[in-house]
């Protein structure tokens, strides 16, 4: 994970892992447009995660450049104008690997935070 | 336009649409505003609370934007936004910008100057020639390590079986009178060998250039390929001019072409106009000094010396091989030769690169170029660690900035990126700006030194190539990173707290900087002083030297009669007419010929010469210099003739014949002057000549050169076509100069005057050179003089006005503004004195360097060094007590709310 000083937008690629997994997750249900995935990651998360409008149309080109997701205009339910984002099959494929690596890495982090075997009173 | 859908699919998928994002926040915020009204807000509040929510629209689109742009675009566009506000904050500070440039521009400029002059010497010295640096020359040296010329055949046998050269040819410089009558003007040559245009790759514009066939033998084809600038000059560039024939030396040939405009000849300094082959040299009265009558006798003596040989070596070649094979293959060349071969003969060859060509402009200025590279570079560290101080000095000023920078979480890498690039942007018009000054005034410097060496014409290499860019451009990057980097590494590691709070600046670290340029700059031009100093004082001495004669008074006419065309009975009557005619001019003492004035500047060819009763050791290598002049020469130069006589107009073809000798000549082999006359000596292969006269030694060649021997010989015995006239007379040189024109015109209306000057101005000529480099060494003094003395100024004043504080504390307490004012000049003479110190002690090693253009002073005259202190210390004085008795004058208030 590399440290870009030069672009503020590029602190860590983790929290873009991040953010990305979450949007490709949230289209695997189905087409969607930008304000609907945003309001399902709050929805869905219990409103713990707030994606920002700033970070999820720059992480949407992202996808769209990767050519993980690809995009038409339509109607929503309704009849309002919106973009929407279609999961593509190499979109699959790297939510796939997002799942597992994302797996890994809480289950390391777990490991850590809350040791498999209690081993004290410390333990409120 | 007509694209597969696949394309369009592609381009669209690659590409970044704006305005289908701007449409995309839109929707989504009309969105969001619906859902705001169906939860039962007003259209108004629902419409603001999304767009709030939304955040920064212009931010989102710039970040959207990134994800498509490429890596290196980035960088580039932050490097322009790096740029733009780089002007934006100089702007601001407009006198800082401007001081900083002027002083760049001065220190690149000179240094542009002399990288210049240095690549025409040392790096490209000859125009329209690849590699030209990388010529090898090959040459015959005597025991006695005279240089001398190759004969023809060793040539031929040289190039036939030296493999360590991609090939090798021979040239001779010579020069030939073009044309007949009033046109008729000297013109420098090159007598070249067939291969000489083929191994240099250059090429005609017109015809074609020398080619092996015009070597086949003695005599013809007569052909001469000439330059561009004489096929300008002469021929008004007449298209049609191949075939056409030129008269030379009396001899018509017939120009085959002409070269490619950049071309100038192979010989640095002289712009060559005529190419002859090697083949025509004995048609044109070049016999090289070979006792052979005949042509093919001249090019079958090994025993003439004519040709310098030069050549590339193999890529894989080192100089120490081409060495040693080359000795091999003289050592073959040699071994039949009689072992009595005379000792004025080639012992060895030799080779060395084109820089060190024996007495070649290259090999006699690169000492002098040296010093004035030192010199320039001197002027560059002044002009850095003044723009060091003025950067410093704003970087304090600029450190709120920069600490807000840093809290607003700028890397440090950033901040030093932004300095760096503000730095260049100072030094890119400071290069460019250098470079133009250079490229303006190089053509006036060698305009003056073509007047002075009028009518030779004179070419360097010193076009401002790429090769010069690229020195300027390395050498502003250079700068720009040493006078930057400095205080931005400094500014990077500042404490953040210490300056958001506004402590005042009082850092001891930037103090001790601030004194360290402060010496460094006294040191330095203390240096520059002192070297200037040493070369206006040889300077001063050069001009009245002794020279052996007085010039005052007496002209110089240069005449030469091959321009219109005389043979010798003709010549002789011509002479003989113009002297008594000048002699019976009014206002006119005395009139006489010479063949030389000394000093010539250039060596001329010395010849063997025997002397009655001197047995040469082995290997020994006797040659002199000689002069031939007309009687009554020595009165009209007023040289005492010491023993014996001089000439008189007895002494002529049907008398015995007879010579002059010098003081330093008697001497050496007969003991003294009276024991001279009656001796013999001979010339070459020439008859003995009696002795008649000793006369009084004089600087020959160059004003600084060792008492050698010289011997003169009588005009009426040996004629030669091209003389010089010499009139002394009490009344104006002007008039006496005229007079003597008139005199030619009367006897030949049609003969050109080759120079008419005063004896005085051709003695100034020869000394060209020097006068030159001397000036361009006091103009650098005094550039780095003026540098450093507004740098120490700048800096100086500087850390006055910081304490200004102090002083009005010092000045509440009761301090008298005198008191206050000789504490700082204390200080400032401190500083100074430290600096002059260091500076004292380079210059006694470092004057060394300008060893071989110092004449009447030594290297560490005191007069030079004394005044370069007084200067320098002075210097620093005026620039502490300006500041110093100005803050003493403020108010005491005033001063303590300062800051």
């Amino acid at each position: 994970m590399t440290l870009h000083s030069t672009r503020p937008d590029a602190r860590t690629d983790l929290l873009h892992g991040t953010l990305d997994m979450l949007i490709l997750r949230t289209l695997q249900w189905g087409d969607q447009h930008g304000y609907a995935i945003a309001q399902a990651i709050r929805s869905q998360s219990s409103d713990v995660l707030q994606v920002e409008a700033g970070s999820l149309y720059p992480a949407l080109q992202r996808l769209s450049k990767k050519a993980w997701v690809t995009s038409k205009w339509g109607q929503t339910d309704a009849n309002q104008r919106a973009k929407f984002y279609r999961l593509t099959p190499e979109g699959k494929k790297q939510l796939l690997r997002e799942e597992s690596r994302w797996t890994e890495l809480v289950n390391a982090i777990s490991q850590i935070m809350k040791p498999a075997a209690p081993t004290g009173p410390s333990d409120k | 336009m007509y694209l597969p859908s696949w394309f369009k699919k592609l381009t669209r998928r690659r590409r970044f649409d704006d305005d289908d994002l701007q449409e995309e926040i839109r929707a989504h915020i009309a969105i969001a505003e619906a859902e705001r009204m169906a939860d039962g807000a007003d259209s108004k509040s629902a419409h603001q609370a999304s767009i709030k929510d939304f955040g920064n629209i212009t931010l989102t689109r710039e970040d959207a934007r990134r994800v498509w742009t490429p890596r290196w675009l980035e960088t580039i566009r932050d490097l322009t936004s790096d740029i733009r506000y780089a002007i934006r904050s100089l702007s601001k500070a407009p006198t800082f910008a401007v001081t900083v440039v002027a002083v760049l521009t001065l220190g690149i400029g000179v240094n542009a100057a002399v990288f210049t002059m240095l690549k025409s010497i040392a790096f490209a010295p000859l125009s329209g020639v690849k590699d030209s640096a990388g010529l090898r020359v090959i040459f015959g040296e005597t025991s006695v390590g005279r240089d001398v010329g190759l004969s023809y055949p060793d040539y031929v046998y040289l190039r036939d079986h030296d493999t360590s050269f991609v090939g090798l040819y021979g040239h001779r410089l010579t020069t030939l009178t073009v044309g007949r009558g009033r046109g008729a003007h000297p013109a420098n040559g090159e007598f070249v060998t067939g291969n000489y245009f083929e191994l240099l790759n250059v090429k005609s514009q017109l015809g074609r250039t020398l080619q092996p066939a015009d070597e086949a033998g003695p005599g013809r084809p007569s052909a001469v390929v000439i330059s561009d600038a004489l096929w300008r000059r002469d021929f008004e560039a007449d298209p049609a001019i191949v075939g056409k024939s030129v008269e030379l030396n009396n001899q018509m040939l017939t120009i085959v072409g002409v070269t490619e405009p950049a071309y100038h000849g192979t010989i640095v300094s002289y712009d060559v106009d005529l190419f002859l082959p090697l083949m025509i040299a004995p048609d044109l009265g070049l016999m090289f000094g070979s006792t052979e009558a005949t042509p093919s006798g001249v090019f079958a003596d090994t025993r003439a010396n004519m040709l310098y040989v030069l050549g590339h070596l193999k890529p894989s070649v080192t100089m120490a091989q081409a060495a040693a094979s080359t000795s091999a293959i003289w050592a073959d060349l040699s071994r039949d030769r009689a072992f009595w071969a005379q000792a004025a003969e080639v012992q060895k060859l030799r080779v060395v690169p084109f820089l060190q060509y024996p007495t070649s402009a290259q090999a006699t200025v690169l000492p002098m170029l040296i010093a004035l590279s030192a010199m320039g570079l001197l002027v560059l560290v002044i002009a850095c660690a003044n723009i060091g101080g003025l950067v410093t000095v704003r970087s304090v000023s600029r450190r709120g900035e920069i600490a807000m920078r840093l809290a607003l979480g700028a890397s440090r890498m950033r901040i030093v990126r932004l300095l760096i690039v503000e730095n260049l942007v100072l030094a890119i018009p400071g290069a460019s700006l250098g470079m133009f000054l250079a490229a303006r005034a190089m053509p006036v410097l060698f305009g003056y030194a073509q007047a002075l060496a009028a009518p030779q014409r004179l070419f360097f290499n010193m076009q401002t190539d790429a090769l010069v860019i690229g020195f300027a451009a390395a050498v502003a990057c250079g700068c720009a990173l040493i006078f930057g980097l400095m205080p931005a590494l400094r500014s990077s590691k500042i404490n953040l707290v210490d300056v958001l709070q506004d402590a005042s600046p009082r850092g001891s670290g930037r103090g001790r900087l601030r004194s360290a340029l402060v010496i460094a700059q006294v040191a330095v031009s203390l240096i520059l002083l002192v070297g200037a100093g040493l070369v206006t004082r040889s300077l001063d001495a050069a001009e009245h030297a002794d020279l052996g004669f007085k010039s005052d008074g007496v002209t110089a006419i240069r005449l030469d009669l091959k321009a219109n065309g005389y043979d010798e009975v003709r010549g002789r009557a011509f002479y003989r007419q113009l002297l008594d005619a000048a002699r019976n001019q009014p206002g006119v003492e005395s009139a006489s010929l010479a063949t030389f004035a000394a000093p010539t500047f250039i060596e001329t060819k010395s010849q063997r010469v025997a002397i009655e009763g001197y047995e040469t050791r082995r290997g020994e290598d006797l040659s002199m210099l000689s002069n031939i002049v007309a009687p009554d020469y020595f009165r009209t130069l007023s040289v005492p003739v010491l023993a014996g006589r001089e000439f008189d107009g007895h002494d002529d073809e049907t008398a015995t014949p007879v010579a002059l000798v010098n003081r330093t000549l008697a001497q050496k082999f007969w003991g003294s002057a009276a024991n001279a006359i009656g001796r013999k000596v001979r010339i070459a292969d020439g008859a003995w000549r009696t002795v008649i006269g000793v006369a009084a030694d004089l600087k020959y060649t160059r004003i600084n050169e060792a008492p050698r021997p010289y011997i003169y010989l009588p005009f009426l015995q040996n004629y030669n076509p091209g003389m010089i006239l010499h009139t002394r007379g009490a009344g104006s040189m002007d008039v006496l100069i005229d007079q003597a024109r008139k005199a030619v015109a009367a006897l030949d209306a049609e003969l050109p005057v080759v120079s008419a000057h005063s004896l005085r101005d051709t003695t100034r000529g020869a000394l060209i050179f020097y006068t030159f480099m001397s000036s361009m060494l006091f103009l650098f003094g005094m550039a780095g003089m003026a540098l450093a003395a507004m740098g120490t100024y700048g800096l100086v004043s500087y850390t006055v006005r910081q304490s200004t504080r102090e002083i009005g504390i010092r000045m509440a307490l009761g301090a008298s503004g005198p008191s206050v004012v000789r504490t700082y000049l204390r200080r400032g003479l401190m500083l100074g004195l430290v600096g002059a110190a260091i500076g004292v002690a380079t210059a006694l090693g470092a004057t060394r360097l300008l060893g071989s253009f110092l004449f009447g002073v030594s290297a560490t005259d005191a007069v030079s060094f004394i005044r370069a202190l007084a200067v320098v210390l002075g210097g620093v004085a005026i620039a502490t007590v300006v500041p110093a008795w100005r803050a003493s004058r403020t108010d005491p208030l005033r001063a303590l709310r300062h800051q």
